[in-house]
């Protein structure tokens, strides 16, 4: 699908504009959002000064609010693996605006995903000795538990994203260094290696992006699916079920979508970059937004229904808790974001647009927030022994934190979008020298 | 294969649900003391607990008691999901918690299918003058760090060192934890399952001996008799 | 003593005959160097350069996954503890760290080995590189004096725009 040519030094000029200067409504929306995760981190700090008791969590329900962060943001974290990696793997022309985008979104949603297994530890000052390193007491951590998985799976795909966001970056970073001065001149000279354009360095490039579209793919999979067992590895009524590993991907690669489409459509509005991506994108995304709706519908109905034919009484209790109980809002509101919402909006043809993607993507969003909120609260909430039973709320502590990682995730994304070109220049150019 | 597998078993005929055992765990064991609010919040902390069922209608109403404590269980589910060993199995088959190693992940709270496990959320404060009952024997827990039953292993760890430096072996009764030793109805007993002559070997062995959600697979070390029902 | 001339085309299949023309004249693959500002692709033959790339990404992968296996291993009889009945050392739970590992050995050789093979950081200073024009595709000769006459016919011949000596910026 070809799109209309731009003339080579308008694509230049386009992309490269929203990196010159800053205006007022750039600088006011990065200030008020450093201001939130700011005071994001000032509740982190009461939390560790007083102790980790200001937060809302409590006998039985150990984890709350910061777990179902934690699954949140490494869920938003599979938007740049399915863009980049199976776009890339299958040869699909459209990704290629999309990619960068994709591709930042990953690396600061594990950023900052990361850092929840660290808000939630009772005594984070000793967090390090979740690492194996030599020590007096001769002791090594444990590699048979899920957490010790997670450190795993999150450093390697760390690692991996970033590597695969900063490799496609060079030669942008290298054009860009011919033509800035001051800082930028020294950053950009600086990350691009010396890159000077030789086809050994473009060779080089391609076949280390294809190796890394596979690898990191096969990464994102493990890494979610780590994460699922988190819970499923535990006994805990709802929780050992054998569908979370799938299950979870799907909602990663469903919530990480969603994620995308809003982050583009803010990009395409406020960097005037209505000409690269376009509406044929953006339903394209609905498309497969609509697809990842369908396939969550199928695991949400496999494992209801199975969960309901069992009948086991401890895993019933928890199943009319989350359908016809005290958590029965959250789900049906989950139900409706996520499945009713993309369903008729994306489902429809001629509903089928820019705004209706968008919206129907941040309803999906708050929806697989309350999907991780609804496996994780009512299975701790009703263990198996009833006298153990209790209620869960959240604390101010929990709350600022979590909208403060919003907040992290758009400060994060303007300063990148203002370093580097979020449309990649190299990638999107055709290939003029075809033409004859 | 260890000179000691230390078990417990608890006669629910006999039990009343009066709670000394209760009392006598938060005495030896210095344990915190939580006010309304905090109790309300789920933040109470309580070692051994008493959970009462009711069944039936009044008048033919039946109440169920059941002291439920760490069950030290041989396969325990709490183990291999601590990242950093906080947790692990001693060769004297008891459940040991590691205070000082622990970093607060609380997995191991969640993976109990007893909920006995206890969560220190902030520094513990007795009002005064509680903090001069505290047992010498006993650490304080600070915030952040994960605590439970540990078959008082501190009235273990002495009474094998008294029988040791009178040069004799521990016999059946030299180690009493502080719930058994409180119980005004003698419902419980605390010994050596690799003794058969034992107390705890006898009643475990009885026809009326059960285990607490024994189809988990945990193997727990507490047993409950209870009238075939 | 080397020198370096530049001819610029604007077509690819124009560049595709220089570089025929150049390597039958005895120029071979190192004194043939391509620039352009995006990727270009050559049919097979014109101007191959053989990669490892995926031989090192799978030896970093292994390499990775037997360091990884002899850890877990050696830490975990170094200082025993049981937990929940399961083995000291158990293969399938840590087996995923296994896998981890793996990929990370994978993904850090194919960064290595990307750096190594595209030259990137351990490029000659002395040795003059051309200045990206967008949209053409610039060759670069290295030839010794005698040879200046022969390089820039070939170049001429196969429709270059623009043939010049190329030197170091100063």
């Amino acid at each position: 699908m070809a799109l209309a040519p731009i003339p080579y030094h308008q694509v230049r000029d386009d992309l490269w504009r929203p990196l010159a200067g800053a205006s007022k409504r750039y600088t006011l929306t990065l200030a008020l959002l450093s201001a939130v995760a700011l005071w994001g981190l000032i509740a982190w700090g009461y939390q560790i000064h007083v102790g980790i008791g200001v937060a809302g969590i409590r006998r039985p329900v150990f984890w709350g609010f910061y777990l179902v962060d934690f699954v949140f943001w490494i869920g938003i974290s599979h938007a740049g693996t399915l863009i980049s990696a199976i776009l890339r793997l299958t040869d699909a022309d459209w990704r290629k605006p999309v990619t960068r985008a994709a591709e930042a979104i990953t690396v600061f949603a594990l950023m900052i995903g990361g850092m929840f297994p660290l808000i939630h530890l009772g005594r984070v000052w000793v967090f390090y000795w979740l690492f194996p390193y030599p020590n007096s007491r001769l002791l090594w951590p444990n590699f048979r538990s899920p957490l010790m998985w997670d450190v795993t799976a999150i450093s390697t795909y760390l690692t991996g994203s970033m590597i695969f966001l900063y490799l496609p970056l060079i030669p942008d970073v290298a054009q860009l260094a011919e033509r800035t001065t001051g800082w930028r001149l020294r950053l950009y000279k600086l990350l691009s290696l010396g890159w000077s354009g030789s086809d050994r360095e473009w060779h080089a490039l391609e076949r280390a992006m294809r190796l890394m579209a596979g690898i990191i793919l096969a990464v994102a999979v493990s890494v979610h699916s780590i994460v699922a067992w988190d819970f499923a590895m535990a006994i805990a009524p709802l929780w050992h079920s054998t569908i979370f590993a799938p299950y979870f991907v799907v909602g990663a690669i469903f919530s990480g979508l969603a994620g995308l489409i809003v982050a583009l459509n803010i990009i395409r509005r406020t960097m005037h970059l209505e000409a690269y991506l376009t509406p044929h994108h953006f339903k394209n995304l609905a498309k497969l937004l609509l697809l990842m709706s369908l396939l969550w519908l199928y695991f949400t109905f496999a494992e209801h229904l199975t969960v309901w034919y069992g009948n086991e009484p401890k895993e019933m209790n928890i199943f009319g808790a989350r359908m016809r109980g005290r958590f029965s809002p959250e789900f049906w509101v989950m139900v409706f974001v996520n499945f009713v919402v993309p369903f008729v909006l994306l489902g429809i043809r001629r509903l089928r647009s820019i705004t209706t993607a968008t919206i129907a993507s941040v309803g999906v969003l708050i929806g697989m927030w309350l999907e991780r909120y609804l496996i994780i609260v009512p299975t701790l909430s009703m263990p198996r022994l009833p006298a153990a039973w209790g209620r869960y709320s959240p604390s101010w502590v929990e709350i600022s934190i979590t909208v403060a990682t919003f907040a992290a995730m758009a400060m994060l994304y303007l300063i990148f979008a203002k370093l580097f070109p979020i449309v990649s220049v190299w990638e999107f150019e055709p290939h003029a020298q075809e033409e004859e | 294969m260890s000179e000691h597998r230390w078990g417990m078993a608890i006669d629910l005929d006999r039990c009343t649900g009066c709670q000394a055992c209760v009392a006598a765990c938060h005495a030896e064991n210095n344990l915190q003391v939580s006010d309304p609010a905090s109790a309300a919040k789920g933040r109470a902390v309580h070692w051994i607990r008493v959970d009462r069922y009711y069944e039936g209608e009044f008048p033919d109403v039946r109440v169920k008691y059941r002291p439920v404590l760490c069950q030290q269980c041989d396969d325990a589910p709490c183990e291999p999901v601590c990242p950093v060993y906080a947790t692990y199995h001693n060769d004297e088959g008891l459940n040991v918690q590691v205070y000082n190693r622990c970093v607060g992940t609380r997995y191991c709270g969640n993976n109990c299918p007893y909920s006995v496990r206890f969560f220190n959320w902030f520094d513990p404060v007795w009002a005064e003058p509680l903090q001069l009952q505290h047992n010498p024997d006993v650490s304080i827990r600070e915030g952040g760090v994960m605590e439970k039953c540990t078959f008082c292993v501190q009235r273990i760890s002495r009474a094998k060192d008294d029988a040791k430096s009178e040069g004799r072996p521990l016999k059946d009764g030299d180690v009493q934890t502080a719930c058994v030793q409180s119980c005004p109805a003698e419902a419980m007993v605390f010994g050596d399952l690799n003794d058969p002559e034992s107390k705890v070997s006898q009643w475990a062995k009885s026809g009326r001996s059960t285990q607490l959600l024994e189809e988990l697979g945990t193997k727990p070390k507490v047993f409950y008799l209870e009238r075939a029902r | 003593m080397s020198l370096y001339l530049t001819g610029v085309f604007s077509y690819k299949d124009a560049a595709i005959q220089a570089v025929k023309d150049l390597k039958a004249a005895g120029y071979g693959p190192e004194d043939v160097i391509v620039f352009s500002d995006e990727p270009v692709e050559f049919p097979r033959g014109v101007l191959d350069r053989p990669s490892h790339m995926s031989l090192a990404a799978v030896s970093g992968a292994i390499t990775f996954l037997v360091l990884c296996v002899s850890f877990v291993y050696f830490t975990q009889y170094n200082y025993r503890l049981a937990t929940g009945g399961m083995p000291i050392f158990s293969f399938w739970p840590t087996s995923v760290i296994f896998y981890e590992m793996t990929m990370l050995g994978a993904i850090l050789s194919t960064f290595g080995w990307f750096i190594w093979e595209s030259g990137l950081l351990r490029r000659d200073k002395s040795v003059p590189v051309p200045a990206i024009e967008p949209e053409v595709i610039c060759l670069r000769v290295r030839y010794s004096p005698e040879q200046y006459e022969t390089a820039a016919t070939i170049l001429e011949k196969a429709g270059a725009y623009s043939v010049a000596r190329l030197e170091k910026a100063a």
